[in-house]
């Protein structure tokens, strides 16, 4: 196992200088400079030529790699074009709030998803099951920024409520940062609850059909010492799959219920990077979420040994 | 073990979500947060502006961005203000004279004006940071407004006097510009130290989410500003900056004239509106064919309905504008006055046919997705250039695209948004002068070029009247560009705010003289 989580780690190294190159020349293809975007419609040439040499944009692209790759190997990830900010606090920072928000959203979407999920495989073709199953292609289909403005909007028209509108983290003062996170968590949650729920479901209804789950019923156990005690684990894999990645989505693909609540998390800031060309940025925030998609991956990996014993490394 | 750890687990998730999960927390919440008042937890004055953009830096004579300028315009002063009606007034010079031939100003400063460093302000400083904005190093935006000058002096610490190569009579208005902003010599880098003499001191920078400025105490004109506090909320979506607006969240947020619409009714909120120095229009490369022919511009000119475009484009809330926006009622011609600006089909019509494209032509209308206004206006010109047998594809750029395009001097037709800037000379030479650096449009008129450098060293203000009406005529006439619509801008402000009354001259003017009631 321990020979095993290092393999991967390792495995990183080459990845993560794919995506660097891939990213970089992707970045720097795509027309548009920070300097011409910043200066806008207003710009005079010397001005633009004087920007982009003080943003060290008139070095040669090989150089600029080369500088930029020179830095991440000593665990700086450079500084904004823009603001001039080192780049590696600014993605820490972001990154927790990110994380916090896609912690609570999972949170969310697990309490609705599972239950219901079980419910409905076991009462299989039940009204109750058509209607859950409906729900769910509901909440795949409806985009979540529509979820998000709804809600946003109702309670502040009918309510007057409106959620605080400074982040506050979960250890400093969990109420307000309930608060704080409940609406995108809620909107992130439903649409995270409708995947995990239709995989819990034919996950379920699967292993219900397998032999032991006869056999365990012929001892005489009731309906929920069946279920949980014997049909859970047994389809708790792909549900752990489909969680992982759903974790690994979210912390890099939360931009527009970040957007949509102002909450400055990891996505936005590389979408502004995006926006405003500011090549360090993006490249950073890229090489993160990539590395903590790999991560999380890692874990969930390590989680199926321990659900599934069968499972070895 | 891990059997019943799991089965807790399991036990605990459908306790929660027989609350119904988040719901429920979604349910409680509102009324805690309802008897939470906005300015319960902050100064007894602080006044919450929702900002869409986050800034991005401080330096004054470096960041053009708007979301920057709104913030730094607090913490920095310049020579000269400007007052709601656009005419220059003292700033941290409290008078200022001109040489007989025009080429030598002089300001005389405010003593006693400190920085926020404590340190008080000298004419060394106006001097350096004059320096500071025509070192090419710097690559300041406002390079081009005062390449006139030739030497600066300071005979004494509150005198700062300017000799010209030409006269300039643009000087004193490109003074009062942010980008102007007289900065401290003892501060290397304005981006992390905002560092200024102005109304506000930088207290706080948190991004991403708000900016958060402090009164400063020691400001040097009596009774400004009129509250304690002022923080930039970063909220970048419209639908949220309305909800925070109607709970009280936030004070003042600018609104489109979609959302000022809906915010009518609304009470505690009340929509104010001005008349913005921004106007659309239709840039045309004028070396390309069929362009070069001057009879095919004006062609097109005949067959735009500017009225439909502010109507549709901008919900009527628009002025129809020439060269110069009509907010600079001083200079700006009525559109009245220029033939090709009313729709006329037949002479398009006729014009094409003379020009040789008797049933049209094909070609691209570009413009920036960013922005829908333009996208909108795109729209509208392509359905009436139809009438006329001009097929215009539209070419969706994505913003950094555009100004690609913009700059390459080789685009076709672009439609696009400008400011016509505090002063006509910016309206009329850095757009369209020869060599005025954002004359992408290839257009050059010597005539044109003459009047223009006329008008900038007439010293005679009717004079110069005179020579900017002939020159927005050619222009006109000459059409590189369509003027289309100069559009209103829309603020909501909460009814706890008093003396929030933006114009044209920009939003620190307003707001250092806004207050709040508790």
């Amino acid at each position: 196992m321990g020979r095993y989580i290092i393999q991967r780690l390792v495995s990183l190294i080459p990845i993560i200088f794919g995506i660097s190159i891939l990213v970089f020349t992707i970045l720097h293809l795509v027309p548009g400079d920070p300097a011409s975007i910043m200066l806008g419609t207003n710009a005079t040439p010397e001005a633009i030529q004087a920007l982009r040499a003080s943003m060290g944009l008139d070095k040669p692209l090989v150089t600029q790699y080369l500088d930029w790759m020179g830095g991440l190997l000593i665990g700086d990830f450079g500084q904004s074009v823009h603001t001039g900010e080192p780049i590696l606090p600014e993605i820490l920072k972001r990154f927790t709030i990110t994380l916090q928000l896609t912690l609570f959203a999972t949170l969310v979407g697990w309490a609705i998803a599972i239950p219901v999920g079980i419910l409905s495989a076991v009462r299989v073709h039940s009204p109750l099951d058509v209607i859950v199953r409906i729900v769910a292609m509901l909440g795949i289909s409806v985009p979540n920024f529509a979820i998000g403005s709804l809600l946003l909007l109702i309670l502040s028209l009918y309510f007057g409520w409106f959620p605080p509108i400074d982040v506050v983290h979960f250890w400093d003062d969990p109420a307000e940062a309930v608060k704080v996170f409940v609406l995108p968590a809620v909107t992130m949650g439903i649409v995270l609850a409708a995947g995990i729920m239709r995989m819990t479901r034919s996950a379920f209804l699967e292993t219900l059909d397998k032999d032991f789950i006869r056999t365990a019923r012929a001892k005489g156990n009731n309906q929920w010492k069946v279920v949980i005690g014997h049909a859970l684990r047994n389809s708790a894999i792909p549900i752990i799959t489909l969680a992982g990645m759903q974790i690994g989505y979210l912390l890099g693909g939360s931009v527009i219920v970040e957007q949509l609540f102002s909450i400055p998390g990891l996505g936005q800031y590389i979408l502004d990077g995006i926006y405003q060309r500011d090549y360090p940025v993006v490249q950073g925030g890229v090489l993160f979420i990539a590395l903590v998609f790999v991560l999380i991956n890692l874990l969930v990996d390590i989680i199926y040994t321990w659900v599934d014993p069968r499972i070895k490394y | 073990m891990k059997k019943r750890f799991l089965s807790i687990l399991l036990a605990l998730g459908m306790v929660l979500s027989a609350c119904s999960g988040g719901g429920q927390e979604a349910a409680q919440t509102p009324q805690d947060g309802g008897q939470t008042s906005p300015s319960e937890a902050a100064g007894p004055t602080e006044l919450i502006v929702g900002a869409e953009q986050d800034p991005v830096g401080f330096d004054p004579h470096k960041v053009p961005a708007a979301s920057s300028v709104r913030i730094y315009s607090l913490v920095y002063d310049s020579l000269t203000r400007l007052d709601s009606e656009l005419n220059v007034i003292p700033g941290l010079a409290k008078k200022w004279s001109f040489s007989e031939d025009g080429k030598t100003i002089t300001f005389e400063l405010h003593e006693g004006v400190k920085f926020h460093n404590g340190r008080d302000m000298t004419a060394e400083d106006v001097k350096y940071s004059f320096e500071r904005i025509l070192n090419p190093d710097t690559g300041s935006i406002a390079k081009s407004y005062f390449s006139s000058i030739d030497t600066i002096e300071v005979p004494d610490p509150h005198t700062v006097v300017f000799k010209l190569k030409t006269p300039d009579s643009a000087f004193l208005a490109n003074s009062s510009s942010a980008y102007a902003s007289i900065v401290p010599k003892e501060v290397s880098d304005l981006n992390t130290e905002a560092v200024g003499t102005g109304p506000f001191m930088m207290e706080k920078v948190e991004s991403g989410q708000y900016v958060l400025l402090k009164k400063n105490p020691d400001y040097f004109i009596e009774g400004e500003p009129g509250v304690d506090a002022i923080k930039f909320q970063i909220m970048k979506d419209e639908a949220e900056r309305l909800a925070a607006l109607r709970s009280g969240r936030i004070d003042i947020a600018q609104v489109s004239a979609d959302f000022a619409n809906l915010l009518k009714d609304t009470k505690g909120v009340a929509v104010k509106s001005y008349q913005s120095m921004e106007y659309s229009y239709l840039g045309i490369n004028v070396n390309k064919k069929p362009f070069d022919d001057p009879r095919v511009r004006q062609a097109i000119s005949y067959a735009v309905d500017r009225n439909a475009i502010a109507e549709v484009v901008w919900k009527g809330e628009a002025a129809l504008t020439g060269p110069i926006a009509p907010a600079q009622t001083a200079w700006a011609l009525d559109t009245g006055s220029y033939p090709s600006y009313q729709t006329n089909i037949e002479k398009a019509k006729e014009l094409l046919k003379e020009a040789g494209y008797p049933n049209g032509f094909e070609t691209v209308l570009e413009t920036a997705s960013t922005y829908p206004d333009m996208v909108e206006t795109a729209q509208m010109l392509q359905q009436q250039l139809q009438q006329i047998g001009i097929k215009a594809t539209i070419s969706q750029l994505e913003w950094g695209n555009y100004i690609e395009t913009w700059k390459s001097k080789d685009m076709t037709m672009l439609v696009g948004r400008n400011t016509s800037g505090i002063d006509p000379d910016r309206s009329m030479r850095f757009f369209f002068h020869t060599e005025g650096s954002a004359n992408v449009w290839n257009y050059s008129n010597p005539q044109y070029d003459e009047l223009v450098q006329k008008a900038l060293e007439a010293t005679d203000q009717a004079e110069r009247k005179k020579l900017y009406d002939e020159a927005q005529k050619l222009l006109v006439e000459d059409a590189p560009n369509l003027f289309l619509a100069s559009p209103k801008r829309f603020y909501a402000v909460s009814d706890k705010v008093e003396g929030f009354e933006p114009t044209a001259a920009g939003e620190v003017y307003a707001l250092v003289k806004t207050s709040k009631k508790n």
